[in-house]
């Protein structure tokens, strides 16, 4: 399975990969894009199994990627990782076609909650 | 009346995130009341909409570099000056999507600044701040709002 970490933040994308690791998908190839323009590229070159992305990124936010994907014909299975978690962001998260929302900070097990029924 | 999160809040919420990504000490970070050096370091995000105001983020520039170290997981003496905009950019983010889902909405959280030194947003006033310090080095997170 591949999985794509899509942030802005170099920092916050080892953060994730580390985390997922500590989650137990260290088997899963990560890959990752710089923002949503650059997630659109590889999804386009190397179509992802499942897409954790960002909410808030330059040139292309996560909102606005996961509409194009759908516009696209995309299915891929899609969830944010973002620091805004209000229950109206999660509500704009699912009504976009969004699967789920993990808020930042997170722990492993905030990932097996939501990619375990996805990635099974 | 519309609430506003508290210095206790402000305090909790960063723990979280510390705790969470960068000391897994909970008593690593301590409040403590101290001077904060000019040539600090500021990470700042912005909102606008039902609450427009900014959430700060300052720290010494030794702080910073250790804080970047945990992120990256790498030795504090080989952190560079991306790293470490990168690393307050993100924390700010963190700490600012937080304090933002106490807020009332709806509002937008911009992308992060980082900058050395004090940053000055015009026209808005400091609603709450709380001291820290971590690793002996000052940390201050604040909540500002457009004067109305």
């Amino acid at each position: 399975m591949r999985i794509l970490i899509v942030d802005d933040s170099k920092a916050m994308r080892m953060i994730v990969a580390r985390t997922l690791r500590m989650a137990g998908y260290d088997e899963h190839e990560l890959i990752e894009a710089v923002d949503g323009l650059h997630a659109l590229e590889v999804v386009a070159q190397e179509p992802p199994d499942v897409v954790l992305c960002d909410w808030n990124m330059p040139q292309m936010s996560g909102l606005e990627l996961l509409t194009a994907l759908r516009s696209a014909g995309w299915r891929i299975p899609f969830g944010f990782v973002t620091s805004e978690a209000s229950p109206q962001m999660r509500a704009a998260a699912l009504e976009a076609g969004a699967m789920f929302l993990v808020a930042k900070p997170f722990t492993p097990e905030d990932f097996q909650d939501v990619l375990d029924p996805v990635l099974a | 009346m519309t609430y506003i999160p508290s210095a206790d809040d402000l305090e909790v919420i960063t723990r979280e995130v510390w705790t969470s990504f960068l000391d897994g000490d909970p008593s690593g970070l301590i409040a403590a009341s101290g001077d904060m050096p000019d040539d600090k370091i500021t990470g700042c995000v912005y909102l606008s909409g039902a609450y427009t105001g900014s959430i700060m983020l300052q720290c010494s520039p030794p702080a910073a570099r250790d804080a970047a170290a945990a992120l990256y997981s790498i030795a504090p003496a080989s952190v560079t000056q991306t790293e470490v905009v990168d690393a307050l950019g993100e924390i700010a983010n963190m700490v600012g999507g937080n304090v933002k889902s106490m807020l009332p909405g709806p509002s937008t959280l911009s992308l992060p600044s980082v900058v050395q030194g004090q940053l000055s947003v015009p026209g808005t006033r400091m609603v709450r701040e709380v001291q820290l310090s971590w690793r002996a080095q000052p940390l201050f997170v604040s909540l500002w709002q457009q004067a109305s």
